[in-house]
C-alpha cells in the first residue's frame, strides 16, 4: 500500500530525516518509536505530503507528490497533535468537518444523511456522542483528543496517520483507542501508521515498529525480534528494558496482594 | 434543536436588521412617520399613487437622501464585517481584518490617487474607482503577508497584526502626503478619509451592493474551507483542502468587497472586527451561519452607527468612521487581553 524509497525531509533546508525506505502493505499497522527530536513527526509529515521530501513515496504505486490534494485525502488522514483553538465549534460540527471531501460533491456541500449517519457512528466508537453538542474550547484534554480522532475517522481514509495520538487519554481509552484502531486496519484492510514515546502503547497497536535515532531509521520488524536490551540502549542511552521489568516486578507483586 | 434555535436567533436579527434600517431612513431633522414611509417606497419600487396631504418635501428627503444613505450604511457595514470574518478565519486570528493588515489603508491610497490625478478607466466607468481601490488593498495585504513570512516563517499572529499595522501606517503617511500635496482636493480627501454615507447616491449603492452581495455569494461557496482553515494549515491539508489557492482567493475576494467599500465611502474602521466576533457569540463559528450573520450584524451596527453621526449633534454632523472607533477601540482592547483563546 505505502512504500518509501531513500525519504529526506526537514525545514528550512535542513534534513532531519535521512534515507528512509520502508513498505507498509495493507492490513497492517506501525508504530515508530524514538527519542524526542529523531524525526518521527517530521516522518509522518512527509508521508502526508504535508512537507516537501526528497526520495519516493508511493501509495498504491502513485507517487504522492504528483497527487492533488482532493485526491490524497481520500486515501491519508493525519491526526496532529492538538493546538489552540480560536474559534470554538461544537463536537459534531467538528467532526463533520472530516466529511470535507465527501460533501464537496453535494448541493451547497450540504452534509447528506450518509454524511450524517458517518458522524454519529465516529461519534459513537470514540465515545463523545454525548457531548455532541459541547463547544470544544470546554473540553478536556483527552475529550478533545477523541473529537479530532473521530474526525480523522469521519474521513474514511485508508492509512490513518496518528501523531501521539494517545497523550492526553486515560488509560481506558488509550487502550480502546488502540485495539479499535488494531482492529479497524484488519477488519477494512487498511494501515494505521502512530508515532509514540511508550512502548507498551506502540505494542497494543502494531504488528511492527520502527526505531529511529538521529533522522535515521534503526530498525524496523517485528517486536519480539527487534526488541532487545542493547538495541533500546543504543536508541534510548538507557537501560530501558530493565526498567520495564522492574515495573512488572512491581505490578506482580501488586498482583500478589490483590490475589 | 440547535439548528431551529439558531433559525430562530437569525430570524430575530433579521427584523433587528430592518427595525434599524427603518428608524435611520425616518429619524433626522424632520422625522417621517412609517405609513408614510411605506407609502412613498411603495410608490417609487410599484408606482401606487401618493396621497395628495403628503408633503412632496418628505418624499424627497426619503428617496433621494435618507434612504440611499441607510442602505449604503447597511451595506458597506455588511460588507467590512464579511471581509473581517473572512480574515480572520484565513489568518486563525480573532484580531485580524482589513484595517489591520492594510487593505483598507492600501485601498484609501488607491482611491486618493484616482480623485487627484482624475484619471479614469476606459469602459469601466463608476467602476474605475472600486476597481482601483481592489488593486491597492489586495497590494498591501500581499505586502503584510509577504514581510509577515520573510520575518517569521510560521506566520504567528502577532508578527502578521505588526507588520499589518507598520505597513498600514506607513501607507496612511503616503495617503497623507497626497493629500497635503493636493490643494486643489484637500478638503475633499480629508472628508472622503473620514468616512460619510452623505454623498451616496443610488448608483453608487448599486456598485456596493453588486459587488458586496457577489462576494458573499461566492464566499458562501468556501464556508467548509474556512472552517477547516481555523484549525491550521496542516488540519486543512490533511482534509484536502488546496490551501494556497483557497487562501489566495479568500484574501482576493475580501479585498474586494474592501477595496469597493472605502473607495466610495472611505475608512470606517472596527465593524470588521465587532460585527464577526458579535456573530460568533451568538451563532457559533460554522461560516454558513458566521458570514450571514456578520453580514446582518455589520450592517446593523453601521446603520446605527450613521444615525449616531449624523444626529447626536444635529446640525452638525460627526464622521462616521469616528464614531465606529470610539465604540471600537476599547472593543478592540477587550479581544486582546481576553481573547477566548484555548491552548491544551
Amino acid at each position: 500500500m505505502l512504500k518509501l524509497s531513500h525519504v529526506s525531509a526537514g525545514y528550512d533546508g535542513k534534513n532531519v530525516l535521512q534515507d528512509i525506505s520502508f513498505e507498509l502493505p495493507r492490513g497492517k499497522s506501525l508504530s515508530i518509536l524514538g527519542p524526542n527530536g529523531c524525526g518521527k513527526s517530521t516522518l509522518l509529515r512527509a508521508i502526508a505530503a504535508l512537507i516537501q521530501s526528497d526520495g519516493d513515496i508511493t501509495l498504491d504505486g502513485q507517487n504522492i507528490h504528483a497527487m492533488k490534494r482532493r485526491d490524497i485525502a481520500p486515501k491519508i488522514a493525519v491526526m496532529s497533535q492538538i493546538t489552540s483553538i480560536y474559534f470554538p465549534y461544537t463536537v459534531y460540527e467538528t467532526v463533520m468537518l472530516g466529511r470535507y471531501q465527501h460533501m464537496k460533491s453535494s448541493f451547497f456541500g450540504m452534509p447528506t444523511k450518509k454524511d450524517r449517519n458517518a458522524v454519529e457512528h465516529c461519534l459513537k466508537t470514540t465515545d463523545i456522542y454525548d457531548i455532541r453538542d459541547k463547544m470544544i474550547d470546554t473540553l478536556s484534554g483527552g475529550q478533545l483528543q477523541r473529537v479530532f480522532l473521530a474526525q480523522t475517522l469521519a474521513q474514511e481514509p485508508e492509512l490513518i496517520l496518528l501523531d501521539e495520538p494517545t497523550n492526553h487519554l486515560d488509560i481506558r481509552h488509550q487502550l480502546e483507542l488502540l485495539s479499535y484502531l488494531n482492529q479497524w486496519s484488519k477488519n477494512e484492510n487498511h494501515a494505521v501508521i502512530g508515532v509514540f514515546h511508550d512502548i507498551n502503547l506502540a505494542l497494543k497497536l502494531s504488528d511492527s515498529m520502527m526505531f529511529l535515532k538521529d533522522g535515521m531509521m534503526q530498525g524496523m520488524g517485528n517486536a519480539k525480534d527487534l526488541i532487545n536490551a542493547k538495541f533500546l540502549d543504543h536508541i534510548y542511552g538507557m537501560d530501558i528494558l530493565g526498567y520495564m521489568v522492574d515495573s512488572f516486578e512491581q505490578w506482580k507483586n501488586f498482583e500478589e496482594c490483590y490475589a | 434543536m440547535i439548528m431551529n434555535k439558531k433559525r430562530l436567533k437569525f430570524l430575530l436579527l433579521a427584523c433587528l436588521c430592518l427595525t434599524v434600517l427603518m428608524i435611520a431612513a425616518g429619524v433626522g431633522s424632520v422625522q417621517i412617520g412609517l405609513a408614510d414611509m411605506i407609502r412613498i417606497i411603495g410608490s417609487k419600487v410599484f408606482g401606487t399613487e401618493l396621497p395628495e396631504s403628503l408633503d412632496p418635501i418628505l418624499v424627497s428627503i426619503l428617496w433621494k437622501i435618507r434612504l440611499p444613505r441607510a442602505l449604503a450604511a447597511f451595506i458597506e457595514g455588511a460588507a467590512l464585517a464579511v471581509s473581517g470574518t473572512v480574515m480572520q478565519s484565513v489568518l486563525r486570528n480573532p484580531l485580524a481584518s482589513s484595517y489591520t493588515l492594510g487593505v483598507s489603508a492600501g485601498a484609501s491610497l488607491g482611491a486618493a490617487l484616482m480623485i487627484v490625478t482624475g484619471v479614469t478607466i476606459p469602459l469601466l466607468g463608476i467602476f474605475s474607482l472600486p476597481l482601483t481601490g481592489f488593486l491597492f488593498g489586495l497590494a498591501t495585504v500581499f505586502l503584510v503577508m509577504a514581510f509577515s513570512r520573510r520575518l517569521d516563517q510560521n506566520m504567528q499572529n502577532n508578527t502578521i497584526i505588526l507588520v499589518g499595522m507598520v505597513i498600514s501606517l506607513f501607507v496612511n503617511a503616503l495617503l497623507t502626503l497626497v493629500t497635503a500635496l493636493s490643494n486643489e482636493h484637500l478638503q475633499q480627501l480629508v472628508f472622503w478619509q473620514m468616512g460619510s454615507f452623505s454623498a451616496t447616491d443610488w448608483s453608487e449603492l448599486a456598485v456596493i451592493t453588486i459587488v458586496t452581495l457577489s462576494c458573499i455569494l461566492l464566499l458562501m461557496r468556501y464556508v467548509q474551507e474556512m472552517d477547516i482553515m481555523t484549525f491550521g494549515e496542516e488540519q486543512a491539508l490533511s482534509a484536502g483542502v488546496e490551501i494556497k489557492k483557497t487562501k489566495f482567493i479568500l484574501i482576493a475576494i475580501s479585498a474586494l468587497i474592501t477595496g469597493t467599500a472605502v473607495a466610495f465611502t472611505g475608512i470606517i474602521g472596527f465593524v470588521d472586527l465587532i460585527a464577526p466576533h458579535l456573530a460568533r457569540k451568538i451563532f457559533g463559528s460554522s461560516h454558513r451561519i458566521v458570514i450571514p450573520a456578520a453580514a446582518l450584524s455589520g450592517g446593523a451596527l453601521m446603520t446605527l452607527a450613521d444615525l449616531i453621526s449624523r444626529t447626536i449633534l444635529s446640525p452638525s454632523e460627526l464622521p462616521v468612521g469616528a464614531v465606529t472607533a470610539i465604540i471600537g477601540a476599547p472593543f478592540f482592547a477587550y479581544i486582546y487581553f481576553m481573547k477566548r483563546k484555548k491552548v491544551v
